[in-house]
């Protein structure tokens, strides 16, 4: 079964490789595949490595990684609405005011860590002080 | 961009959760949303670009089918953004291996898994960028979209097959191979599967009101918005785009050909009985939005012309340039009672950019095909 699910897989590849180089432009498109990788391996995971360093020891780290995660995916969904060059001919494309609607989003992603956080460290206060034992 | 835990100086990895009980937890949820996507992407794709076998197959109910497919085509690409980067990460320690490649073996599966990563990476980046209509690379998107769609596929099934072993060891907290993690992992495991989560809620709930109108007050991160648009609907084109511009009323006449051919003045089109359609129109970027319409119905159009009831129709449009100036439409779509040449849009005559002064709207097609500025009707 294993075997058939993994001749599968190397058969769809096969079809999709074909069709990327009966494209005329097939170069292009493994130059571009391969900056994928690239853009990956080489600017985000460097990134996340070196935030993982810098954060990975703070006391709610749980939270401030579920916070940065968050704040990292708005920001990179937002990157083409905000990079894009050029004004669009079409005032119903990219209508919003992105800054704002990423500052906002960025808030509230604070906001709502900041609140569990806090949440966090008073109820483990109250933990501490109903716990005869930590006394 | 993302936070991470600490990843002591590669290639040593001392962080934790870098096990494939964690990757198989978010690698079962990538596998999801990839999954609709890619099978949301062949819907689309076959409804935009149906052999000729197919056309008169194609269904046109559910009158909202296209809206919710390719809703959740992009949602989902867009939900797999944060889940990539946190599968991606699960394996860090295996990316920044040393050395880099230890035998053919390996060198094999590298290979396979790069092929998978660019593939994966590839396609949220392309899709992304065509949804604001930003095209930096110098091949044609549709086909190659569609091309690594397949490759993605397949690369990821030959890896669930490959991975299936440590899958199955680690799928459920009482799978065998689970416990013998560090017991010590599990809360830190699940917070970190709480702050996917919550970064997947927060791309998807500041992005899906552009298609799922409910939500719309959170859309502040799409590139379309259900509000923003000539009579508050979003446009693809533009009358100027299209090379249109407004066209002049008394100048204006559709073709109909057929076994009986006609032509019809805006004056006699207003004439013919009018039928009223509240459908959406979809777009293959993923917005959508629905919208009252009013006009002929396309049965009328092609009976007066003595079309048989199960021809097809061709759709002429006046606009200059553009791959989707000539439409056709199967015979489920072109004999839908929906199926208007409509002229009103929630009650106000078609502005330009919606195609004044008539257009096609069919239930349960792509946006492109929604020809506008109709001028001709061909029985197939």
């Amino acid at each position: 079964m294993r075997t058939v699910v993994g001749a599968a897989g190397l058969a769809l590849m096969a079809f999709g490789a074909l069709m990327v180089w009966d494209q005329s432009t097939h170069w292009d498109v493994l130059i571009w595949l391969a900056g994928a990788v690239v853009l990956h391996d080489g600017v985000i995971a460097p990134l996340v490595v070196g935030v993982g360093f810098l954060v990975g020891g703070l006391k709610y780290r749980g939270l401030v990684r579920g916070a940065l995660l968050a704040a990292g995916c708005l920001t990179l969904v937002a990157l083409p609405v905000l990079l894009r060059p050029l004004p669009t001919a079409n005032s119903s494309v990219l209508p919003l005011d992105y800054v704002r609607g990423l500052l906002i989003s960025l808030a509230a992603v604070a906001v709502l860590a900041v609140l569990l956080g806090a949440g966090r460290w008073a109820w483990g206060r109250v933990g501490r002080a109903d716990d005869p034992e930590s006394r | 961009m993302k936070p991470r835990l600490p990843a002591v100086r590669p290639p040593v990895f001392k962080g934790r959760l870098h096990d494939a009980r964690t990757a198989t937890s978010i690698g079962r949820l990538l596998g999801v949303a990839i999954a609709i996507c890619f099978g949301t992407g062949l819907i689309s794709h076959y409804l935009q670009h149906p052999p000729g076998w197919l056309a008169d197959y194609l269904p046109s109910r559910p009158s909202w089918g296209y809206r919710l497919t390719q809703g959740l085509h992009v949602a989902s690409g867009i939900a797999a953004i944060p889940l990539l980067l946190a599968k991606l990460w699960t394996v860090y320690p295996r990316l920044f291996a040393w050395p880099p490649v230890r035998s053919v073996r390996h060198a094999l599966e590298r290979l396979s898994v790069a092929v998978l990563v660019a593939g994966a990476v590839f396609e949220l980046l392309t899709g992304l960028l065509n949804t604001v209509q930003w095209y930096p690379w110098p091949f044609s998107f549709v086909p190659v979209h569609f091309a690594v769609a397949w490759l993605l596929a397949g690369a990821l099934t030959l890896h669930v097959a490959v991975k299936y072993p440590d899958i199955k060891e680690h799928w459920s907290r009482k799978s065998p191979g689970t416990p013998a993690l560090p017991a010590a992992d599990g809360p830190d495991r699940r917070s970190f599967l709480t702050g996917v989560t919550a970064a997947v809620g927060a791309v998807t709930l500041t992005t899906v009101g552009q298609s799922f109108t409910p939500l719309k007050t959170f859309d502040v991160l799409a590139p379309r918005h259900p509000d923003h648009g000539p009579q508050s609907l979003p446009v693809n084109k533009t009358a100027a785009a299209a090379g249109v511009g407004q066209v002049d009323p008394a100048a204006y006449l559709l073709t109909v050909d057929g076994p009986r051919p006609y032509t019809l003045t805006l004056a006699e089109l207003s004439a013919i009985t009018q039928h009223a359609s509240v459908l959406p129109i979809a777009c293959v970027e993923g917005w959508s939005k629905s919208a009252r319409w009013t006009g002929v119905r396309m049965t009328d159009l092609l009976r007066r012309a003595g079309a048989p009831p199960d021809a097809r129709v061709r759709v002429t449009s006046l606009e200059k340039y553009g791959s989707y100036r000539v439409m056709e439409m199967g015979r489920e779509y072109a004999h839908d009672p929906l199926t208007l040449l409509a002229l009103t849009l929630n009650g106000q005559p078609l502005t330009p950019d919606h195609g004044y002064p008539a257009r096609i709207i069919a239930p349960n097609r792509p946006g492109v095909l929604q020809t506008k500025w109709v001028t001709r009707l061909e029985v197939l």
